[in-house]
């Protein structure tokens, strides 16, 4: 039966070729621009390298300060008191480290300036992340805590620098400070907020490395869970710190507020939180936004494909009228009309991948992020697959159902009367 | 005959509701992108008050939890504008042009409030460095030391908000939100007023400027100093070393950055232009589709009406007529989705949507419905020439 309806789809797909190829147009392109969201999405968010294990990863990406008297709120990063007197001591974690958003740098070569993005990390977070080393190794924590002058750099820095990539044990000279080169990595993208920076070097050698009893500094923290399924509990153990922890200047300061989350929820908890405490990270509502976005973006061409559906089908008002006359049920009618709707949209689906391939790697030659590297991954075929059959069942239900109920009488006569 | 189009449109109202949404959407999706476009564009061709180019930025700052005291760092200033190819050298606050730092602030002169402005700290060669155009009064002097409150200069849509049409120079307003006792220093005096300037991006409009003294020799400790430099024509690379080690000469504890700002400016430029075409291109992949739909479902609907064409012709109507009636159907069809969506789109200019001026609006509707009409006059044209092409006597003997 399916195999029937199968081959009938393929024969009116190739029956009307003009209408077949407005048809494909809209379903392929439609994906294709959906799929090349989803995969820019998928690589700032995603588990790619040097963040292979970012589902077991937690981010602090704010502490905030509620001021006393409705005086409003600071949001901040962490300092290097609050990452070693309380994260450093929680119990979950298989490992935390510091990085810090990536500050601007200079180095000169040639009388040529070449601007850097500097990061200042501990010795942890070469162990959380997966940098990829062409040569040499991440600083190790005695050289942290000495706070030896020594850095990585990435394999860009390294060929604009020394003009090659072999370079460990070179100096090289960073806002008129020397470093010797410990290690050299692959370039990591800057939408990896994390990860990115050009030059990184030990936290210790930071301008914001001092203790007092200031909670609030430059700090992000990267907390690692010994598995995926224990992030919650890392999550929740945090929050239990936070409460701990005794409020500073209690007169001006009301309550203060931090959350280790994973990647997404972090993101949408700064962006979509309007409450003081941030205390709801918004996922749901991110996501209901985002579908609903995509759905408002699908609409138009599923519109335009029911126009075109509901025309063609007076085209087969005979073949309709047959299978009625003969005993077809409505619902046999709606069947088929679906599959054949689906097959479509496959077939558009798949054209739409080449043309998110060939897209994406159009945005790639054009670098819009430095050293970003965008991809088609699996979860993005399997998301594409999943659009195309809820693109291929908007568009083909309510064309089917008015198939189903023409006049059988008027149908074979050719009329294409409709109830 | 309009009437007879509007019968033949509801016989068929169904099949035309499909098409009127799609129109509605259509129109919709283009009003959304003219707005965007025509407001940049509109942004981008306004002047932008000030000459960004041969003008550097430096930022100084001091290191580890350090402060820098201005004696110092005015030795620093000096010995940068003493190098051979820099022009001008002027101190400000760290909200430099083309930057994501913004500083804002709220005013209030004899109960009128502005909304928020950006206020710069600059000295007395700010305007100098900057090139900023200056409308009335003059720019901060030396003379202006012993002044009693701070000298500033506003820019002319500034003074539009606060003095409407009164003259500006010599009044004093102070900040929308009163300190517990209001310091001299916080009470603002005009002694100029400058042009409009843009100084987020090329295509943002012209935010009100307040510009505040910089007092010299003041106590103030910096962490981070914020200067501009104006160079010669031609300057690169060397001279840009040179800065930093001039200023490392005076003192290693300090970090320097030299940046050029026409690339802070080409950089910033992206994060609107690559949304701005984003947009653009997923609006013309609509549009596109839209078109397409549109002339098949109009080409076969004529196929199908064969028939009845052949009758009219063989009742002594022309084919241009036929033509006309086929065009004339689609556009009264189009009328009423470009009705509903201006329904939708009015609401915008009404409710003062996104702080925008009601003329984007206006232009974004014209242009949307004037684009709307000759797609679709665009689409429905080939079949109205197949259906003015039929021959009664072959479409009649079908039936």
């Amino acid at each position: 039966m399916l195999l029937s309806y199968l081959k009938i789809a393929w024969k009116v797909l190739m029956r009307r070729k003009f209408f077949t190829f407005i048809s494909l147009f809209g379903v392929s392109f439609t994906l294709m621009i959906l799929l090349v969201v989803m995969a820019m999405y998928d690589h700032a968010v995603g588990p790619t390298a040097p963040m292979k294990r970012v589902d077991r990863m937690l981010f602090v990406n704010t502490l905030r300060h509620e001021m006393a008297d409705g005086h409003g709120w600071m949001s901040q990063l962490t300092s290097i008191h609050f990452v070693d007197d309380y994260v450093r001591k929680l119990k979950t974690p298989e490992k935390v480290g510091i990085t810090t958003a990536s500050a601007n740098a200079t180095a000169f070569t040639k009388s040529k300036l070449l601007p850097l993005d500097m990061a200042y990390t501990d010795s942890n977070l070469w162990q959380i992340m997966d940098y990829d080393f062409l040569g040499g190794r991440a600083f190790t924590a005695a050289e942290v805590a000495q706070a030896q002058r020594v850095c990585v750099i990435n394999e860009a820095t390294a060929r604009a620098y020394f003009g090659r990539t072999d370079v460990v044990g070179q100096t090289i000279e960073i806002d008129l400070k020397r470093y010797r080169v410990a290690g050299v990595v692959r370039n990591v993208s800057a939408a990896q907020v994390y990860a990115y920076a050009d030059v990184w070097v030990p936290y210790t050698l930071s301008p914001q490395y001092f203790k007092d009893n200031r909670l609030e500094g430059e700090f992000l923290v990267v907390l690692l869970a010994p598995s995926a399924a224990a992030v919650p509990a890392v999550s929740a153990e945090y929050q239990q710190m936070m409460k701990r922890i005794p409020i500073p200047r209690p007169k001006e300061v009301k309550a203060i507020y931090s959350y280790a989350d994973p990647i997404v929820p972090g993101v949408t908890r700064g962006f979509l939180g309007s409450e003081p405490s941030l205390r709801d990270d918004h996922l749901a509502k991110f996501y209901t936004l985002v579908g609903g976005l995509a759905l408002l973006f699908m609409l138009l061409p599923v519109l335009n494909l029911v126009n075109l559906n509901v025309t063609r089908i007076l085209e087969r008002s005979g073949e309709i009228g047959v299978r009625k006359a003969f005993g077809a049920a409505g619902g046999d009618l709606v069947g088929q009309f679906l599959v054949e709707n689906l097959v479509l949209a496959l077939v558009g689906g798949l054209l739409g991948l080449g043309l998110a391939a060939g897209a994406l790697a159009l945005v790639n030659e054009a670098h819009p992020i430095a050293y970003a590297h965008f991809a088609l991954s699996w979860s993005v075929f399997g998301w594409g697959m999943a659009l195309t059959l809820l693109f291929g069942l908007m568009s083909g239900v309510y064309p089917a159902w008015k198939m189903s109920r023409l006049n059988p009488v008027a149908a074979l006569r050719g009329g294409g009367e409709q109830k | 005959m309009l009437r007879h189009l509007f019968t033949l449109i509801w016989n068929r109202k169904r099949a035309n509701l499909l098409l009127i949404s799609e129109i509605f959407f259509s129109f919709v999706v283009l009003f959304g992108v003219g707005t965007v476009l025509i407001t940049a564009g509109r942004n981008y061709m306004a002047p932008r008050g000030f000459e960004p180019t041969q003008v550097w930025r430096l930022l100084v700052r001091a290191g580890q939890g350090q402060k820098m005291p201005r004696a110092e760092l005015d030795d620093v200033l000096r010995q940068v504008k003493a190098l051979p190819g820099v022009q001008t050298v002027a101190l400000t606050s760290n909200n430099l042009p083309f930057t994501f730092n913004t500083n804002n602030s709220d005013f209030v002169y004899k109960g009128r409030k502005t909304p928020f402005a950006n206020t710069y700290d600059a000295d007395d060669h700010y305007a100098e460095a900057l090139r900023l155009r200056l409308r009335e009064g003059r720019w901060f002097a030396p003379g202006d030391d012993g002044t009693h409150h701070r000298p500033v200069v506003i820019s002319e849509n500034m003074r539009q908000y606060l003095f409407g049409d009164e003259p500006a120079l010599g009044k004093i307003f102070t900040y929308n939100i009163p300190g517990k006792a209001t310091k001299p220093e916080d009470e603002f005096q005009v002694v100029g007023v400058v042009d409009n300037v843009r100084m987020t991006t090329d295509f943002d409009e012209a935010i009100p400027s307040v510009w505040k003294r910089l007092i010299p020799y003041d106590t103030t400790h910096w962490e981070t100093a914020a200067v501009l430099v104006r160079v010669a024509p031609g300057q690169g690379g060397m001279l840009q070393e040179k800065i930093a080690r001039t200023v490392a000469g005076v003192t290693r504890q300090w970090s320097t950055e030299v940046r050029v700002m026409e690339d802070d400016r080409l950089h910033r430029r992206l994060y609107t232009l690559v949304p701005v075409v984003g947009l653009c291109l997923m609006g013309l992949f609509l549009i596109i589709n839209v078109a397409l739909g549109l002339f098949g479902v109009l080409w076969y609907n004529i196929s199908q009406r064969r028939a009845e064409i052949g009758l009219r012709r063989a009742m002594g109507a022309t084919g241009a007529g036929i033509g006309w009636q086929f065009l004339g159907e689609m556009m009264v069809v189009t009328t009423f989705g470009v009705l509903l969506g201006t329904l939708l789109a009015a609401q915008f200019p009404l409710l003062h949507a996104f702080d925008l001026a009601t003329q984007p609006y206006v232009l974004a509707i014209a242009a949307a419905a004037g684009a709307v009409y000759l797609i679709t006059a665009l689409c429905a044209w080939q079949p109205s020439r197949l259906a003015a092409a039929i021959q009664p006597a072959l479409a009649l003997r079908e039936e």
